[in-house]
């Protein structure tokens, strides 16, 4: 594998290396985001009962993204993979209003836990496309985040995970903002 | 695009009038639409298997779309009600083989078809008549679709590589059929045209027939005996007709939501099962819902009523969606029940412990059985600062220990790569390896229990071997030199290989051969010698140790709790038992409570004489003796 020289030569040239955790409930399309970023191919939507994770490399970064099985019996399973992320990725079906505050529910309790104290939030608003969808700034409003966050860095961007609309920004807002 | 889009947006009740029809419809379960069964008048002519075997479909046909084409419910067969010959099946085998055996099945087939004219569909139900049709006339493999109406393609395997590689396996199959036909006919059991419901006592050949597999459309009748199917649908009759009358009752229910959650969750998954399978795919006319999808409701919404400790678990619909495709609906029901139960008990449960226990289990056998494996996978504790004391950290506090101490901990703090292997267990390999892979799994694990999903673990695991060097997960060597912070950087990486690799590598395994001949098959690979005994011990030993660990950490971490909230402690030190969870009987930490957990035996397979791992574990056991005669 030239992988490992790629990898020194990554290194010189200041390319950088990070994980991040793709989380959200079930059937909130992120799987479907991380496919389409890698393979900018659509798959068909099915539950993801391990986890996925990928490579996508953008302007000199990796990002390794583990995209994990949202239905909530399955969240214990992926509770250790907390450490050593440097960002988190929420992802919210726009179009669910139903399980909107489940979905905050959820997102509040991962920031509160010790090891994500320090990672930067970024929210896909997802399914945009969809009628009757929140707007990414009603999602922002009704998250409460500028209340609630006060050390961290967040963003909560509209995505269209089928277009790809909102994905290369938010893959561009974490690089810029993963260092402070 | 917009197909994808708005399947997975079927719950949405309003998108989906929007889409589909103008009919008004309830949340999960339509309930006037024409095309849906009306369970109750069903129930009565005993006919609610709207569903049939996935054999009796014809890929062609539903390729084609035929606009006669009807479906649903109360005309429960309609998926065969076409009584054109012409029409049926699928064929299972693909080419044109000059098979002397196979003309002479399909001679068979033609004239079971043309007797059975147009009231074949009334005793489809009752029984394994269903298998009938299934081989009728020699087709081409349908174009982009498999015998199963799976997509051929998928992101790892190419048509045309599938279509290279299947015109040999089909022909594996029909000799291996040829062969299946002739030891049923040596063994007495007759058949008529159709699949045989009985099949040979067991024996070291069938065993072998199994395991290079059963054909594929015996497969529901193979199952359901070597599952003992039977004794359990026998012990139970009728149960599953209740279960579909409780859920018309739920229909109607107001709070019925809030009462059974599961039903929402499970309504989130049915069109994502198979979104690739033409049977699971919406009819393009008519109601939009195929009859697949609705029996997949029935028998997850019946079963989560069932077994509430279970309810639904995210893997049950693969599990469901494939019996569907082999099973009529009632027997699909209990064959989920026999998996859940028999095969992987308690790994679907709301605390999936019964995963954790068998991730634990395979762990054990992979240390045991493929070091090199194991030297990539095993976790290397860091000490972390968090409030939840690591053995590591707690071993070097602790007085009362030696050196490997902790052996056990990774059962308890299972390794990362187990988030991978769980999902192997949960859904059984549906979605893991290519199909026929899966199947040929399938076969094996009915007839040979559980333990062969251990081996069938294994296996891929050890095949995987090559592509883990070949990435080399170089960095593993250096942790142990490097500073920490990148120790902690290559370690990530290595990780990210090694859940690559082992994402990956199963989904290329196209060929179920490669697996079974190259290692399944192979005596010198040691851990063939696996039996359901051994997998039974050593779940009990796994689940002990687990245990052991988590009242001791649980202890623990309430003893730590204490020193800044005293309320939780009572003056002996002994915990209150607020503790929210459901284990914890009011556990102190006393001296052979750690003693238990740091000084825990480890396990010993059973081998051969020779075996050094045998001797260890014997030398462990005497020490043990000898402490407990010691205090006494």
């Amino acid at each position: 594998m030239g992988n490992s020289i790629s990898r020194r030569l990554s290194k010189l040239f200041g390319s950088r290396e990070m994980k991040i955790l793709m989380l959200g409930l079930d059937n909130a399309g992120k799987t479907t985001i991380l496919y389409k970023l890698k393979l900018n191919k659509i798959k068909t939507s099915t539950p993801t009962v391990g986890f996925n994770v990928e490579t996508v490399t953008y302007k000199n970064i990796k990002f390794n993204m583990w995209d994990v099985g949202g239905q909530e019996r399955l969240r214990p399973l992926w509770r250790h993979y907390f450490p050593a992320t440097s960002a988190l990725i929420f992802v919210i079906d726009c179009s669910d209003r139903e399980r909107f505050n489940e979905a905050k529910e959820e997102l509040y309790s991962i920031i509160s836990e010790k090891e994500m104290e320090n990672v930067v939030l970024l929210v896909w608003a997802n399914k945009q496309d969809l009628k009757g969808s929140l707007k990414p700034q009603e999602i922002s409003n009704l998250l409460e985040l500028d209340r609630n966050l006060k050390n961290q860095q967040w963003c909560v961007i509209g995505s269209n995970a089928l277009t790809g609309t909102g994905l290369v920004e938010g893959l561009s807002w974490i690089s810029n903002n993963i260092d402070k | 695009m917009t197909k994808a889009r708005t399947d997975s947006h079927f719950h949405d009740a309003e998108v989906l009038e929007d889409l589909y029809d103008s009919k008004p419809r309830k949340l999960g379960f339509p309930v006037k639409s024409p095309s849906v069964p009306n369970f109750h008048g069903v129930l009565k002519s005993n006919n609610y298997n709207s569903s049939v075997p996935l054999f009796n479909a014809s890929a062609v046909d539903r390729l084609q779309a035929d606009p006669g084409y009807s479906q649903g419910g109360s005309s429960a067969n309609s998926l065969n009600g076409d009584d054109d010959a012409n029409l049926s099946v699928i064929d299972m085998y693909g080419g044109d083989f000059d098979s002397p055996r196979k003309e002479q099945t399909m001679k068979k087939m033609d004239t079971l078809a043309s007797g059975k004219g147009t009231d074949h569909n009334t005793d489809r139900i009752s029984s394994n008549t269903v298998a009938s049709t299934i081989e009728t006339p020699i087709r081409k493999n349908v174009g982009s679709f498999d015998r199963y109406g799976f997509r051929k393609q998928t992101t790892y395997i190419s048509e045309g590589e599938y279509d290279i590689w299947w015109t040999e396996y089909s022909q594996y199959c029909v000799r291996r059929k040829g062969k299946w036909e002739l030891l049923l006919e040596k063994s007495g059991l007759s058949y008529a045209g159709d699949s045989p419901t009985r099949f040979p006592a067991r024996s070291e050949k069938l065993k072998r027939y199994v395991r290079k597999g059963i054909p594929a459309e015996w497969r529901g009748n193979a199952w359901w005996y070597f599952a003992k199917g039977d004794e359990i649908l026998n012990k139970n009759k009728g149960l599953y007709d209740k279960l579909l009358s409780r859920i018309d009752q739920i229909k109607v229910q107001k709070n019925r939501e809030k009462l059974y959650p599961d039903l929402e969750i499970i309504e989130r998954d049915l069109h994502r099962t198979f979104p690739d399978n033409i049977h699971f795919q919406r009819e393009s006319f008519q109601d939009g819902e195929s009859t697949m999808i609705k029996s997949l409701r029935r028998v997850l919404v019946a079963f989560s009523l069932f077994n509430p400790k279970i309810g639904y678990c995210q893997s049950m619909n693969f599990l469901s969606g494939l019996l569907l495709l082999f099973l009529d609906e009632e027997k699909a029901f209990w064959m989920l029940v026999i998996i859940t139960s028999r095969y992987l008990p308690g790994v679907h449960n709301v605390n999936l412990e019964g995963v954790n226990v068998d991730q634990g289990v395979l762990m054990l056998c992979v240390k045991e059985y493929l070091p090199e494996i194991w030297s990539y996978i095993k976790p290397f504790y860091k000490t972390q600062n968090s409030n939840r004391v690591t053995m590591v950290s707690f071993s070097s506090n602790s007085s009362m220990h030696s050196k490997g101490t902790t052996k056990n901990e990774f059962l308890y703090k299972l390794p990362p790569v187990t988030l991978c292997t769980a999902s192997w267990f949960m859904s059984c390999f549906v979605g893991v390896t290519p199909i026929e892979t899966t199947l040929r799994i399938w076969d094996c694990m009915f007839y040979e229990e559980s333990n062969f999903l251990f081996k069938a673990s294994l296996g891929i695991l050890k095949m995987s071997e090559q592509t883990l060097n070949k990435g080399k997960l170089h960095s593993t060597s250096l942790n142990h030199h490097n500073q920490l912070r990148s120790r902690k950087v290559s370690q990530d990486e290595s990780d990210m290989e090694l859940f690559q690799a082992l994402q990956t590598f199963p989904k290329k395994l196209l060929n179920p051969n490669d697996l079974f001949e190259k290692i399944i098959f192979k005596r010198r690979i040691t851990f063939n010698n696996l039996d359901q005994e051994e997998i039974d011990r050593c779940r009990k030993f796994v689940k002990n140790q687990r245990n052991k660990y988590k009242n001791y950490i649980e202890a623990v971490d309430s003893s730590q709790y204490s020193n800044g909230r005293a309320s939780k402690y009572d003056d002996t030190g002994h915990n209150n038992g607020n503790n929210t969870n459901t284990f914890n009987t009011s556990t102190p930490i006393s001296d052979t409570m750690i003693q238990d957990v740091l000084s825990s035996e480890g396990y010993g397979f059973k081998k051969g004489i020779s075996g050094v791992n045998w001797n260890n574990s014997i030398k462990e056991r005497v020490r043990q003796i000898r402490k407990r005669k010691d205090k006494e």
